[in-house]
């Protein structure tokens, strides 16, 4: 179930701008593709720490979907010459920002609707100057200072907790509900001009449309359509520019279904004591018993996706010290790791243009 | 307010000490999750001098993040870096209803993927000077070289230099500072 989902993932990539309520078929690829061999990596024996990253991963398995399926080709001639590729039915095509990505712009990355993508230096923070003062409002700032998805209208006031509810859900009779928009979407047919707005370059490797449902987004959410009545399910909010529920928090009912991204659901899956939920950059463990936030499990970016400019603060490598003698910086081609992902990215014009590796 | 700080920090000591709660919190549930976290962990690793550092994110939740894994690059603020916050900004942090604020704090010294000082000082010298580093908190902090340390500006302006470099762990990496970083 792993290997598929890490395979469906990362077939996700290389798939450009399906049809909206197109229904993604049985697949039966039954490519394993060679992947990496599986096995050798991570394996808990460098120097450098030791991570140990599970050994049963192969980037060329079945993607599920179509009869595509994914080749994972090794070249380990310069050691940075590992590229994921895809073969399906439409022929060859490689993963590359040269694909139908290139050149596509996503609704936020036009600076659509509030302007989603790094405005890098705006609605800066001064939280240094609140805890001079000691100031209750510590940290009420709506924006990270990367500008990412800051769309929701947050329920000024109350927030955090004050009315009972989690940042960005503002207190009604029923119950803590996202405002706005996205709340009217649940449980109704999303609207015709919605059909088209994929995912961010950055979450489509998060969240890959199915036999049973599509995923559109919009307004700071990511929509989960059911293929079978076309009606919003599901809602999951995307990064909210650093506010994060809090330990203890009650897990809102509207994004309370098992939303956690491909690449972390071996790490995450339901069990009979916990829930695990995605929400505004992070992966929440929920005690199922009471709803409530028990632990924060991992936390993500959500910066980077093939096909975009690298974004504003990755300037530095920071590639998993087990990868670094395969992907390191050479004058043609610089590698970043971002949310279970290394990216390939070209050093003269910073696109991003490859997911390289997946390491979860 | 020196005498409350130290009772509640004493306090949360004593939590993670004698209940079990605590630390059943930073290991990942699943193998899959452990097997890749190691038993080296950043969780594990934050030091009597990052004690402060460790209770906050126990209290936030964010210690089951350090415990996974990862990898992740943390910033360890010391313990005197929390000492220099004005009087009972700590110690508001601390508190449930201010859960939510301590998160945010925390994670602005959280950044993806695992990063040496040494990675920090070329990208310094190839960005003429400056570098710039995303942190989970939605900010971004600028390194630049002051002497012989890395010092770190977040947007508020805040300052922190890197004094203890590259504690590498089985899920990432650790950098002592000597300043928080308030800005994300």
């Amino acid at each position: 179930m792993g290997k598929f989902l890490l395979a469906t993932s990362l077939a996700a990539l290389v798939i450009a701008s399906p049809v909206f309520a197109d229904k993604g078929g049985g697949g039966h690829g039954g490519d394993n593709g060679g992947g990496q061999g599986g096995g050798d990596r991570g394996g808990g024996s460098n120097d450098e720490g030791g991570q140990s990253v599970r050994a049963d991963q192969s980037l060329g398995h079945n993607g599920g979907d179509g009869g595509q399926f994914m080749r994972a080709e090794q070249g380990r001639g310069h050691g940075n010459e590992r590229r994921v590729e895809r073969q399906g039915d439409n022929g060859n095509r490689e993963m590359q920002a040269s694909g139908n990505d290139r050149g596509e712009q996503s609704r936020y990355a036009q600076g659509g609707r509030d302007n989603g993508f790094r405005n890098n230096g705006q609605q800066r923070r001064d939280l240094n100057r609140d805890l001079q003062r000691n100031d209750p409002q510590l940290f009420d700032n709506r924006a990270g200072e990367r500008g990412q998805y800051v769309t929701r209208d947050y329920n000024d006031g109350d927030r955090g907790g004050g009315n009972g509810c989690p940042p960005g859900l503002a207190k009604k009779d029923n119950g803590c509900l996202p405002p706005g928009q996205a709340a009217k979407f649940l449980g109704a047919r999303l609207p015709d001009n919605y059909a088209n707005s994929q995912l961010p370059y950055q979450y489509r490797s998060w969240y890959r449309d199915d036999g049973d449902h599509f995923f559109r987004s919009g307004d700071g959410y990511i929509y989960r359509v059911n293929r079978s009545n076309n009606l919003v399910d599901g809602l999951i909010p995307l990064f909210g520019g650093g506010d994060y529920y809090a330990l203890g928090d009650r897990w809102p009912d509207d994004y309370n279904f098992y939303n956690v991204p491909y690449q972390y659901r071996d790490y995450y899956a339901d069990t009979g004591q916990y829930d695990y939920r995605y929400g505004d950059g992070a992966i929440y463990r929920l005690n199922n018993g009471s709803g409530l936030i028990d632990g924060i499990v991992a936390l993500l970016a959500g910066d980077l996706g093939v096909g975009q400019q690298l974004p504003t603060g990755y300037d530095v490598y920071n590639v998993p010290f087990q990868y670094r003698d395969r992907y390191y910086d050479t004058a043609d081609n610089m590698y970043r790791y971002n949310d279970g992902y290394i990216y390939q990215v070209d050093p003269k014009t910073r696109l991003i243009s490859a997911v390289i590796d997946a390491i979860i | 307010m020196r005498f409350a700080l130290i009772i509640l920090t004493g306090g949360a000591l004593a939590l993670a000490a004698c209940g079990t709660s605590a630390d059943n919190n930073v290991a990942p549930k699943s193998q899959a999750a452990r097997d890749a976290a190691g038993d080296n962990t950043i969780a594990n690793g934050l030091g009597a001098e990052g004690s402060k550092f460790a209770d906050a994110t126990k209290a936030s939740g964010l210690d089951a993040t350090l415990g996974g894994p990862g990898p992740y690059t943390v910033l360890v603020p010391s313990n005197a870096a929390f000492d220099k916050l004005p009087p009972g900004a700590l110690d508001s942090l601390m508190k449930a209803e201010a859960r939510a604020k301590l998160t945010k704090l925390l994670v602005g010294h959280i950044l993806p993927g695992a990063i040496l000082a040494a990675d920090i000082a070329k990208a310094i010298d190839t960005g003429k000077g400056k570098a710039s580093l995303a942190t989970f908190g939605g900010g971004i902090l600028t390194a630049t070289r002051q002497g012989n340390h890395i010092v770190l500006t977040d947007s508020a302006g805040a300052k922190a230099a890197i004094t203890t470099s590259d504690d590498k762990r089985s899920n990432g990496v650790v950098q002592h500072l000597d300043g928080v970083l308030t800005g994300g």
